[in-house]
Formats: structure tokens, sequence, C-alpha cells
């Protein structure tokens, strides 16, 4: 039983901190895509929004939240000045994602110095007999599963999410049929680099904050969209995390967190030689349509 | 009826070209073969320390150059190339680390060794991704991620356990003490070591030309236009990545392998992130498609590096940064093929 538990909770971790390391990116890549290769960056820029309102006396939750918003605005300014003039021109946006990336890296580093107030984990931690566990992980867990509905409802329920998808699928035809096509790429580059800060608000606690802390999330961020693809923003996000969960649960069990993420690679490698488009497209194009 | 349009479309089509058909060299080629003598002749007048760094400035050269053919030329970019880089420079030195009763030996059979590691990496990462015929933008992130946990596998090598022969990974220090080059009974420092990286990398050079100039070149180019018409010309479009991928894996495991030679150590990040950013920007910074520009970008910038962090300057990499988003964002970044237009038309 204690066993059980501890490896669906293993699996659920494992799954929801994939989730979150790449629910920003899946985003923006599935609208216009583009990889945001600065998207560690945002992440360690939304934690250190949240470390700094937490060390003056905002509740936590306000943090995460402050976090979300200061980033969309970043992405706004990001995507105003810099990614708009690639759309279509996926390497270049790449290229300077990374540039940017570095700026923000090494500029937080000279501005703030190497480290900052960490925030503590709340919740403390749970336990079923011999099998314990934290609660906050718990909460991430819940989630990362309520962001993907949220996600569901804004693709599929409102008026812009029906602006998106249309935009998603025939950009020339949308355009001629009113929408505003450059505003939903600012829109949508803004919730992605929001997704982002939030992530980063709601991981802050369980890291060391600084400059370089993008960098852990930039391998298993890439991996999940990789698997996923770009077909599909839902279906990707949720197949390839669970996917890739299950392909590194085991070998984290075993063998230790590294080669649970060199499981990932291979299981992902062998994925895109089956499946080109990512596991977003067949599970469309099998379940969806 | 006219039946002559289709009695011709049911000819066999002829099969393609010869595939190294040699073409004219271009006008940037000559000022690159005349760039090289300069350095030479630079190299015979500075000091013996002095052609100790310079070495460094060149031994770069290479991994930038095959870049610049898999991204310039061939429109497949990696971040990647700092992987082949550390693999066979890792290789080098547990082979020639092992090998110490023939130090000739030991040197011959490390650079043999390094070259094939990367090549074994390249072929392996190049089939799926090639193979698969996955989209543009994947090639990039798996490179990237296969460096991370490269140099993530290599800094957890600390300790005792693990060891090759009786040579230390080293972890996060890095493998030290590894040995330089050995001919003809000395071991080369100095202005020989100079000499031996240059002549190195202008047969790099040469290769990269040879490449580039040939029908081979011309595929490339094909393919980063419109792979499916390419296709269509009945060239094999995967081979054809798959191909140039290899070569360009194997110039930045030269790049590598004269850099344990120069320097006698390595450590993991030089396939970390940061480091894995350098070859972008310069080819970046060259124009990509110009083997001029990124000579001499890769030239000028490592020179400007080296200066930044040995007076231990914080801002380098900020600097390198705003390089690449100005590179890529200033539409005519085609210094290097106005340089060559001044000296004659393209060929």
């Amino acid at each position: 039983m204690e066993s059980v538990l501890s490896v669906l909770y293993q699996f659920g971790t494992n799954a929801a901190f994939l989730l979150l390391s790449a629910i920003g990116l899946i985003v923006i890549l599935g609208m216009m895509n583009i990889i945001n290769l600065a998207h560690g960056e945002l992440m360690m820029i939304g934690a250190y929004v949240a470390s700094f309102l937490y060390h003056s006396g905002v509740p936590f939750a306000a943090c995460v939240v402050a976090s979300f918003l200061a980033l969309a605005l970043a992405g706004v300014v990001l995507e105003r000045l810099l990614i708009r003039r690639f759309y279509g021109r996926e390497l270049q946006a790449l290229v300077v994602t990374w540039g940017v990336s570095l700026i923000l890296a090494q500029g937080m580093l000279l501005l703030f110095g190497p480290f900052l107030a960490s925030i503590p984990i709340p919740f403390g931690s749970g336990a079923v007999g011999a099998f314990s566990f934290s609660w906050y992980w718990i909460a991430l867990i819940a989630i990362s599963l309520l962001l993907v509905a949220g996600l569901w409802f804004l693709y599929y329920r409102t008026a812009f999410g029906l602006r998106a998808r249309a935009t998603m699928q025939e950009r020339e035809m949308a355009r001629a049929l009113g929408v505003r096509t450059g505003r939903v790429y600012m829109l949508t580059f803004a919730l992605g680099s929001g997704l982002a800060g939030l992530a980063g608000a709601l991981m802050a606690p369980t890291t060391t904050i600084a400059p370089y802390m993008g960098q852990q999330y930039v391998a298993p961020a890439f991996i999940t969209v990789v698997t996923g693809g770009s077909a599909n923003v839902i279906a990707g996000a949720l197949g390839s995390t669970g996917f890739l969960s299950l392909a590194e649960t085991p070998f984290t069990i075993w063998f230790g967190t590294f080669i649970g993420i060199v499981a990932m690679l291979l299981a992902s490698l062998v994925l895109i030689r089956l499946l080109p488009k990512g596991l977003s497209e067949w599970i469309q194009r099998r379940w969806l349509s | 009826m006219d039946t002559a349009p289709l009695a011709e479309l049911a000819q066999p089509i002829p099969k393609a070209q010869g595939f190294f058909m040699f073409k004219r060299l271009k006008v940037e080629d000559y000022l690159v073969a005349t760039l090289w003598i300069a350095v030479a002749v630079y190299g015979s007048v500075i000091s013996d320390y002095s052609a100790s760094t310079a070495a460094f400035y060149i031994l770069n050269v290479p991994m930038a150059l095959g870049l610049a053919m898999l991204w310039g030329i061939a429109g497949v970019l990696s971040f990647g190339q700092v992987a082949f880089f550390g693999l066979a420079g890792y290789t080098y030195g547990i082979i020639a680390g092992n090998i110490v009763s023939n130090l000739a030996l030991a040197s011959v059979a490390g650079v043999v060794g390094g070259l094939a590691a990367a090549l074994v990496l390249a072929l392996v990462f190049g089939y799926f991704l090639f193979y698969g015929r996955v989209e543009a933008w994947i090639v990039p992130i798996v490179t990237l991620v296969m460096t991370l946990i490269l140099a993530t596998f290599m800094g957890q090598t600390a300790g005792y356990e693990w060891k090759v022969g009786q040579v230390l990974l080293g972890g996060y220090n890095g493998m030290t003490n590894i040995p330089p080059m050995h001919v003809w009974g000395v071991d080369l420092f100095g202005r020989p070591l100079f000499y031996y990286v240059l002549a190195v990398v202008v047969v790099a050079w040469l290769l990269t030309v040879v490449c580039l100039r040939s029908s081979f070149g011309d595929v490339l180019v094909a393919l980063r236009e419109d792979s499916l018409r390419t296709e269509l010309f009945g060239h094999d479009v995967r081979l054809m990545q798959l191909l140039c991928f290899s070569v360009a894996a194997i110039l930045a495991g030269v790049s590598g392998v004269l850099y344990v030679q120069w320097g006698n150590y390595i450590t993991p990040d030089s396939m970390g992130l940061l480091q894995a950013t350098l070859p972008v920007v310069w080819v970046a910074v060259g124009g990509r498609t110009s083997l001029l520009g990124v000579v001499i970008s890769t030239l000028a910038l490592n020179v400007l590096s080296f200066q930044l962090s040995s007076s231990g300057n914080q801002y380098a990499f900020v600097i390198l940064g705003a390089l690449l988003v100005v590179a890529m964002v200033v539409p005519t970044f085609g210094w290097s093929q106005r340089v060559a237009a001044v000296f004659g038309r393209r060929g």
C-alpha cells in the first residue's frame, strides 16, 4: 500500500514538475511555432518577484498571482520589441531568445548578486504509514491539473480561444475573417510568459533562488515540448507529461534523478522517430477528430 | 498527338551529378587563405608565450566553420556543437592518458578516438532527428538537451570510482594532466604548438571549402531553401542532412582535441549552457553563410572574450547575448559578403 502510494506520489510530482516547467512554452509553441529559449529565465524572474514580495510581507498566494501578472507584462514588452519580427522564422527566433536569456541571467547576477532569500515550503508534510509526503507538492499537482483545465476553458469556451484556435489553424483565413492575428500572438506570448512566471513563483519554495536557476528547467521543459509537439496545446501538455513521467519515474526510483532525465531524453528520441510531429498530433488524429 | 513530353518524362531521372564535382572557389576563399598566411607570419614575430595564446584564439575556428556549414548553408541549427567538442576532448584525454609507453602513438590514437567518438554521437542523434524528419526547431532543442545531459553526467564523475584505466574523469573539477600533442619525440608547446594548431585549422577549413564548393554544397543550399523540391530532384535529403551534421560534429571534435592538447585539461563547463552559446554567437555575428565572416568573427570574439575573462569582467555574457540579439535583428548583417564584394565579383 505504502509503496504503491509512494510510486504514485513520485509519478505525480514528476508530472507536475514537467507540466509546470513546460506549460508556458507549450502555449507559445502551439500558437506561433516559436520556442522561447528565455523561458527558464522568465521562470527565474518569476521566482525573484515572488521572493521580493514574500519578504516584504505579501502572502505567498498573492506573490504567485503578482508573478504571473508581472511576467505577462514583460512578455508583452518582449513580444513587441523582438519576437514579432521573427514570426515564420523559427530558427532565428530561437537564437534571439537565447541572446535574451543570456542578458537576463547574467544581468540578474550583476544586479542582485548570486543568491536571493529563499521562500519556506508552505503546508508542512503528511504521512500514511511509512510513506511521507509534502502537502505542497500535492498542492502543486492539483494546481497543474487546474491550470490545464483553465487552459481548456480558455481555448474552447471563450471568444479569445476561438480566435486563437482559428489563428493556429489557418492564419491568413483567420485574418481575412477579421481576427487581429497580431494581437492574438501578443496575448498568447503574454500568457506563455505569465505562465512561466507563475511556474517560477510556484517552484520557488522548492529550490534555491539564483540567477542561473532557470537552467535546471531547461532540459526537462524542452524534452516535454519536443515530445508533445505543437498540434494541440492541451493534448500535448497532458500527453507528453504523462508519457515522460511514466518513462522517468521507475528510473528515478531505481537509479536517481540524473538517470531519470536521461531516460526521458531517450524515450523522447524514440518517440519523435516514430511520431515526428509529437504526441499531440497523434492524440488529435486518433481521438479528437 | 504529340507524345514527346510523355516519352521524355518516362526517361529515368538522370542520376544527380557526381557527388563531389568541384566548383570554382569564391573570392572569399582567397581572402581567407590570405588571412591564414597573415596569421602564420604574425605567429613568427610574436613571443613564444603570445604564440600559445594565439593558438587558443584560432583553435575554435573548425567548430565555428562546422556550425556555419550546418546552420548557414544547410539551414539545420544545432546548439549542441560543444557536446562534440567536449566528448572529443574527454575521449582524447582517456585514450592518450592510458597509452604511456608510446607518446607519439598516444597522441595519434587519442586524436582518432576523439574524432570517432564525436562522429558516433552525431550519427546516433542525427539518425533519430533526420530520419524521423522532425520539424526544424526540434534539432536545436534536442542537441541542446544532449549537451546539458552530457555536461551533467561529466559533472558527477568525481571520485576514484570514475576511473578509466589510469585516468580520472574528475567531476566538476575536470580532467587534468591531459598529454599534449607529441610528434618526432617532442611535446608541442608555445610556437610549435601554434603552428601545429594553425596547420590543423587550415586543413579543417580546406575540408569545409571542399564540401561547400562542390555539388554537395549546392545540395545543402537547395535543401535549406526547399527541402521537398530537393527531394523530388532525386536527392536523399535525410542522408545529406546526416552527412552535414556528421562533418560539423567532426569539425567540433577537432576543436575539442586541439583545446585539450593546448590547455591539458577539460571541465564539464566546456559543455555547459554558456559555452554552448559561443559557437552560435560566432556564426551569427559572422553572417552565417560566409566562411570569411565566420572566421573573422570567431577570431575577433575569441580575442574579446579572452581579454574580458582574463580581466575578470562579468559583462562578457551580457555583451555576447546583446551581440546575438543585434546580429539577428539587424536584417542586413551580411557585412562579410560586402567585404568580399569589394575585392571582386563573387564567384
